[in-house]
């Protein structure tokens, strides 16, 4: 009786000790990447293995430091390895239709499944706003991307440094790129998670948002790069804006503009001219974005008032 | 107020709700859910203001959800996940630290009387158990008050005894205050002090439950032969007021002297007494009356 009495006095004058508004979006995002990295998710797993694999071999074993970053391709292109790195894999041999499957399977179920099973409505009813919520869902598909972009691009710098014989000359010439590689790996990951994620809140069900968002973002490229080329052959002006329609031309020309690069696109085994100014560009980008993060909102407010 | 278009959720609803355990009861569409949704800043209202817990809504619609515990109506509770694991994350969600949110997690299960069954997969859970594991999340991170929304809804009868025991129990032994909103009458007696009566958005009453079954509602029934009329005009006479029911003539008891008076008006109206006993009225005929 004695013990029962203390344990509901305790129980009683129990002491949550809450933290603030911040630390719980960031612990609800490591979380969340916490239950994604688990081993048993044996798909991504394997995604990102291939992505070092092919990072070792590609870029690293068969790299020379002379031609890196960027070598030149004629009087007017460059190619550069951090470009090449995120470009299309039949044509570029980069690492883009990995990178698109790894943020479909991570992106899929983040918010979808709290949508599916409701759980939403409890997460909503802490104290966190839906613009909290959201923030804690992008985290963790933020941080699988960096871990598949940035990464690895920094394995490919430190491996070329070893190879100049890690001279501090050489890295004090290329300190520039670290900076460059980690804007460029911000750019595809906030990009490609915050697409992800409007399609899981959008279809809400893990499976299809994936496989959905994996078909519109390889499925828009293929279909802008068809157009783009056919518009190009009839010689029809302003076919260049064509590529702002898909995504991953998108975000491949804010690259080539991050490493002051003239944007081209590589079809038919040659690169193909394009003349889209960074403002058009940014736009672009802002509007898709802003686009996306606010329908995403707009849906989850829907659902708190729909039940 | 809240609308939406041209439906009115929420309408001229203004009330100051008394402390300890309140009912909000009303048919389904009423509007409980709005005006619980609204009090935890889920939902904007339209016009008008609401303070919780002594803070206007409008500046700190987030940061009183820190006070606040809220037990949804519908299933929302993710299948993949154990009771101990749910929980855990639910307490962290509120800002709990992995320990505090540990402890307190096995603290409310023991309450609950949960054993190994909290390391099962909630997919594995009952009605019951689905339940209890809503109303645990709610109180995970201590909170002052706790809104609990059709708490009873899809239980069988001794699942529904069961639930509103354990909150009845949860609330009393970490003393938070109520606020439950119901479709059920028996709800509201089991677990409320007070109560707050809605109807199409409208607040239609609001009053002490023990008033409502006690004091406030005592009547005393009586079947007579003879003239209902006549009967009744002789009670007018001691300014008496009688509601005749079809069945019954349903008279308010004020004291004992009422009887006397009625016996007085059925020698006079000569009307023969076949039947006279004192009812408490129940909450269920407030309500009917209100709802109708």
């Amino acid at each position: 009786m004695k013990s029962k009495a203390q344990v509901s006095e305790r129980f009683r004058d129990f002491d949550a000790n809450l933290t603030t508004r911040p630390w719980i979006v960031i612990g609800m995002g490591l979380r969340k990447f916490g239950q994604i990295m688990k081993f048993k998710n044996y798909g991504l797993w394997s995604l990102i293995v291939i992505v070092y694999l092919f990072a070792l071999v590609r870029f690293i074993l068969f790299a020379d430091s002379e031609n890196y970053p960027c070598m030149d391709m004629g009087d007017e292109y460059q190619r550069c390895v951090p470009l090449d790195y995120y470009g299309d894999f039949f044509t570029q041999g980069g690492t883009r239709i990995f990178l698109i499957s790894i943020a479909a399977i991570a992106s899929g179920g983040v918010i979808g499944n709290d949508m599916a099973n409701k759980s939403i409505h409890l997460y909503l009813s802490r104290p966190i706003s839906r613009l909290d919520y959201l923030i804690a869902r992008f985290i963790p598909v933020f941080l699988i991307m960096i871990l598949v972009t940035l990464v690895p691009n920094i394995m490919i710098f430190t491996s070329m440094w070893s190879d100049s014989g890690l001279k501090t000359d050489w890295l004090l010439d290329h300190k520039w790129l670290i900076f460059d590689l980690i804007v460029q790996a911000m750019v595809y990951s906030t990009g490609l998670a915050i697409i992800g994620l409007t399609f899981s809140t959008a279809i809400k069900k893990e499976n299809p948002a994936s496989a959905a968002f994996f078909l519109f973002i390889y499925g828009s490229s293929t279909i802008c790069e068809i157009f783009f080329i056919a518009l190009k052959v009839i010689e029809v002006d302003g076919a260049d804006f064509i590529l702002l329609l898909s995504v991953s031309h998108l975000l491949d020309c804010i690259s080539f503009a991050i490493f002051d690069a003239k944007y081209y696109v590589m079809a038919s085994g040659f690169p193909w001219e394009t003349d889209i100014s960074n403002i058009q560009i940014g736009a672009v980008f802002t509007v898709i974005f802003a686009g996306c993060s606010g329908l995403m909102y707009w849906m989850i407010q829907q659902m708190e008032a729909n039940k | 107020m809240k609308q939406y278009g041209a439906l009115k959720a929420l309408d001229d609803f203004s009330i100051d709700i008394p402390e300890g355990k309140v009912g909000i009861l009303g048919p389904n569409g009423a509007g409980k859910s709005t005006f619980v949704k609204i009090a935890l800043g889920l939902l904007t209202a339209t016009s008008g203001e609401i303070t919780v817990l002594g803070e206007k809504l409008t500046k700190n619609t987030v940061d009183i959800r820190r006070k606040i515990g809220y037990m949804p109506e519908h299933d929302c509770i993710p299948n993949e996940m154990t009771g101990v694991e749910f929980l855990i994350e639910m307490g962290m969600v509120s800002g709990m630290s992995l320990s505090g949110a540990t402890e307190r997690t096995h603290e409310i299960l023991g309450h609950l009387r949960m054993g190994e069954e909290k390391y099962r997969l909630i997919s594995e859970y009952s009605g019951g158990m689905r339940q209890k594991i809503k109303l645990a999340q709610g109180l995970i991170h201590a909170p002052e008050v706790v809104f609990l929304d059709e708490p009873t809804s899809g239980l069988d009868p001794n699942a529904r005894r069961e639930m509103l025991e354990t909150i009845n129990g949860l609330t009393d032994v970490s003393n938070t205050k109520v606020l439950l909103s119901t479709h059920i009458l028996q709800d509201v007696e089991m677990v409320c002090d007070s109560v707050i009566m809605v109807k199409d958005g409208k607040l239609q009453m609001q009053e002490d439950v023990k008033t409502i079954i006690g004091e406030k509602s005592n009547f005393i029934h009586i079947r007579i032969g003879g003239s209902k009329e006549d009967f009744i005009a002789e009670l007018k006479k001691k300014k008496i007021t009688a509601e005749d029911n079809g069945r019954v003539l349903i008279v308010p008891y004020k004291d004992d002297s009422t009887y006397d008076q009625i016996i007085d008006a059925t020698i006079k109206s000569k009307c023969p007494l076949y039947e006279m006993e004192r009812t408490s009225q129940s909450m269920d005929s407030v309500y009917q009356e209100i709802i109708k």
